[in-house]
């Protein structure tokens, strides 16, 4: 187990390496001007000054150079476009606020989903099965933006029931962000443990077990419930990924101050230093969130911890 | 585990949720109460107890360092916690504010501010005029690499000392700006400018205080470190969240100052702003999105200001190099149907380039032919067929904004009677800017842009027209129009200039002018207000909001 870990870690590096170069090289092929943000045009001088202060009238090859050294000594840089932050200081104040919101909505997903999936499972073609699963399409097929305009609309303007339209402070104004967030995933989840579940129940040794006289909630509780988390584990590991990155939307909506906004808008904007100090950070995320699962399989199921020493 | 067993959590979960949000509704954590909504009171209302409200800044400012900030959010914050040389009035002509008073001398090229002498920073420091030499310098210097830097250029020393790569102090002691003692300014300006005054207004022209600047480096706006002079503080500034201010109750003239707070939240999303301003979270909202426009209209919150800006299509005069195309081009757009069913926010129709609301308006309008209300198909059809070799197949670039592309069909479908196919691309912003230069791509046929003015004279719109102007993406050069603007720079007398505006707006948009632009609508600025702000607040023409003159009435 711990040299499968570092093992892990050592691999790392270079994957750092190659996802700052793709950024660095994607980024400087959009072609886009990070200093001029407004319809106004910039003087020479001024493109000049701005250009000199940033290092980028350096050849490609220093610029290049001076980002793995930030990486490396955690420094960031400042931010092209927001003149009074460093990347460093955006890193600090928002990324805990998507690791919460991502983090919750992850729970609510995996909670609700395995719970609502396990209902499924157990009592499958039934209408609890049915209604279950229309609803977690339903939660599926629509999109996040829908999903969070319509909670707004009605929990927090029609229907008087003390939840904000926006914000991220009290934990009321936490509830709706997150419901929009992990719907989707949580109807995935439902689904997959639905159908492990069935097929798990199919299983000789649950029978067996049966046979043996086991009460049927230590039966569903010890092992078909635990057989059938391996494909939520699976996915659970990019799900966490992507609900922390991929807050974006909800972000915008909710005005919620996540790390999310601030990278769709550094890219529009053309803010290298922003960009390439986010994508470092959420691609050391999914590099974890990936070795995380990985971990778990092995004492999830045994079977995978053999096959791979 | 049984299934019952698993019924009951979830039954318990939903109904535990619930019951928490139900049953702990109504408590409003986030500070100050948003004002009382009451009924509609018709002018006179009496001074509400609670001056208190919270509003809507839209966005996070980009830098609240007034040397840094070139952007409406930030201009807005700095406008209320920092004290300006003058402010402008609703003709947009400048006040007395910081300064009491100033002189212009004969050849209106040295400009003398007398500062009052009880101005005052919020660590006690009194405001001299030291610190505005100080800011004005730091400003055009090139280490701070300052965006508007530019608009000091017309100060003496002041692009040279912009532009210089090293051993640039020197270069810093030339610049014409000079505090003759405490409450003396003296700027020395490389021409008469005319406006200089209005123009620093501006939030670039406002000083800092030097001791903060120099202890706390980039990081001197934080709320924590920052020091103000203006009617407000800045109380707290949560990035990307909120922003509020509380009354400066040491400031020089804090006795007319009504509001003793506000707080300000971060929504960008259009929809949200409107669901928090019809569910009581805030009380002024600048935020509409342009399909609730209709509805929002017929509501009571409704409230409408014009803004100085127009909203064109540029033509590449490369491309379309016919005149009588691009006049062709202009009259077949129907101006009053893209306001009132496209647009939607009561727009100007154009009848020039500098929109109404700039001062000498009436004498500078060209009220030009080729920019009818209600366009003139006829006329145009005619006109197209006068072309020699028509450019039928026309590539329209727009950003992807929204609302853009919902224009850019109308227009599209104008242009289909005559003949002239139109492909419409859209492009995200920086990558549109690129496109659009200049020069303009080759590929570029039309674009659409807009102006905002900066200051309240419209050279700042005409001079954009220039040969070497970095705003002209048209390859529009007239040496007339080049004279033209440089005369009206030297001239002083305000009638004097607006007939030289005329003249210019006559060569480009006249009976016989070069048509390199189709401007289509003057911006207008909406917005949801509650009744109770409803009297005293308001957006300026340069989209600026005053808290100072704002008190809730009952």
């Amino acid at each position: 187990m711990t040299k499968l870990i570092i093992r892990r870690l050592i691999w790392t590096i270079p994957v750092i390496l190659l996802v700052i170069f793709m950024t660095f090289i994607l980024m400087r092929q959009i072609a886009g001007n990070p200093f001029r943000t407004s319809e106004r045009a910039i003087p020479v001088e001024i493109q000049r000054n701005l250009e000199r202060k940033f290092g980028l009238d350096k050849p490609w090859y220093e610029q290049y150079w001076q980002y793995v050294q930030n990486v490396a000594t955690f420094d960031l840089g400042p931010s092209l476009v927001l003149r009074n932050r460093d990347v460093n200081d955006i890193v600090k104040e928002h990324f805990k606020v998507s690791l919460e919101l991502g983090a919750l909505s992850f729970l609510f997903a995996f909670f609700f989903g395995v719970l609502i999936g396990a209902l499924s499972g157990l009592r499958a073609n039934s209408w609890v099965d049915y209604t279950a699963m229309f609803v977690s399409n339903v939660g599926y097929a629509l999109p996040s933006f829908l999903v969070a305009t319509l909670l707004i609309y009605f929990f927090a303007l029609q229907w008087d029931v003390g939840l904000p339209t926006s914000g991220w402070d009290t934990w009321q104004s936490k509830i709706l962000p997150v419901i929009a967030l992990g719907l989707a995933p949580m109807a995935a989840f439902a689904r997959l443990v639905r159908g492990t579940m069935l097929e798990t129940l199919q299983q000789d040794y649950i029978r067996t077990a049966r046979a043996k006289g086991l009460r049927w909630r230590r039966v569903v509780g010890l092992h078909v419930l635990r057989n059938s988390m391996i494909p939520v584990i699976t996915a659970a590991g990019p799900t966490l990924g992507f609900l922390i990155t991929g807050s974006f939307v909800i972000e915008q909506i909710f005005a919620i101050p996540g790390i999310g906004r601030y990278y769709v808008t550094a890219v529009t904007a053309r803010d290298y230093s922003v960009v390439m100090g986010l994508t470092v950070l959420l691609a050391i995320i999914v590099i974890l969130a990936n070795m995380v699962v990985d971990i778990l399989y092995g004492f999830l199921d045994p079977r995978t911890r053999d096959a791979r020493t | 585990m049984r299934t019952k067993t698993l019924w009951l959590w979830l039954a318990l979960l939903v109904t535990g949720l619930a019951l928490v949000a139900a049953g702990c509704g109504g408590d409003d954590d986030e500070g100050g109460d948003a004002a009382g909504t009451g009924a509609t009171t018709d002018g006179g209302g009496t001074k509400a107890a609670n001056q208190e409200i919270t509003i809507n800044w839209g966005t996070e400012p980009p830098s609240l360092d007034p040397g840094l900030a070139s952007d409406t959010t930030s201009a807005a914050i700095l406008l209320n916690i920092m004290d300006p040389l003058v402010l402008l009035d609703e003709d947009n002509q400048p006040q007395p504010s910081l300064a009491e008073s100033w002189d212009i001398s004969e050849d209106g090229k040295t400009v003398t501010y007398h500062l009052r002498s009880d101005g005052k920073w919020t660590n006690g420091d009194p405001v001299t005029a030291e610190d505005f030499e100080y800011s004005w310098k730091r400003t055009i210097s090139p280490d701070l690499a300052a965006d508007y830097a530019y608009q000091f250029y017309g100060i003496v020393g002041a692009q040279e000392y912009n532009g210089c790569e090293k051993s640039c102090d020197a270069l810093a002691d030339k610049v014409g700006v000079n505090a003759v003692d405490d409450q003396t300014l003296e700027v020395k300006l490389t021409s008469a400018q005319p406006w200089f005054v209005q123009q620093s207004a501006h939030t670039s022209f406002l000083a800092v205080h030097k001791a903060t600047v120099e202890q706390f480096g980039s990081k001197w706006t934080e709320a924590a470190n920052i020091v103000t002079n203006g009617p407000f503080k800045l109380e707290s500034w949560q990035h990307n969240n909120s922003i509020d201010l509380v009354k400066n109750e040491e400031w020089r003239d804090a006795d007319s100052i009504s509001l003793t707070r506000v707080n300000g939240r971060m929504i960008e999303d259009a929809t949200t702003s409107v669901q928090a301003y019809e569910a009581g979270e805030i009380d002024v909202n600048p935020n509409l999105p342009t399909e609730e426009i209709a509805r929002i209209k017929e509501t009571d919150d409704y409230e409408k200001y014009t803004s100085l800006g127009t909203y064109y299509y540029g033509f590449n005069m490369k491309n379309i190099t016919d005149v009588n195309q691009r006049r062709a081009m202009s009259l077949a757009i129907n101006r009053r149907e893209i306001i009132d069913n496209v647009a939607q926010e009561d727009q100007l129709p154009t009848t020039g380039f500098t929109p109404e609301g700039m001062p000498g308006f009436d004498a500078i309008n060209p009220e030009s032919k080729w920019l009818p209300e209600n366009g003139d198909m006829e006329q145009a059809k005619q006109l197209m067929e006068q072309v020699q070799n028509p450019k039928t197949n026309i590539t329209l670039l727009l950003n992807d904004a929204p609302g853009h592309r919902d224009i850019a069909v109308a227009v599209q479908a104008a242009w289909e009677e005559l003949g002239i196919k139109t492909t419409i691309k859209t492009q995200e912003w920086a990558q549109f800017l690129e496109f659009i230069g200049p020069p303009p791509d080759k590929s570029v046929d039309v674009f659409r842009f807009g102006w905002i003015g900066d200051y309240v004279d419209a050279i700042n719109f005409l001079e954009l027209w220039t040969c070497e102007s970095g705003n002209n993406s048209t390859n529009y050069c007239n040496e007339e129009l080049d004279r033209l603007v440089d005369k009206a720079r030297a001239t002083a007398d305000n009638d004097a200039r607006y007939e030289l505006y005329a003249q210019i707006e006559q060569i480009m948009l006249g009976d016989d002018g070069d048509m390199p632009i189709a401007p289509i609508y003057w911006y207008t600025s909406s917005y949801q207000e509650r009744d109770s702000i409803r009297e005293t607040f308001s957006e300026s023409l340069l989209g600026q909001v005053d808290l100072r003159g704002v008190e809730v009435r009952e």
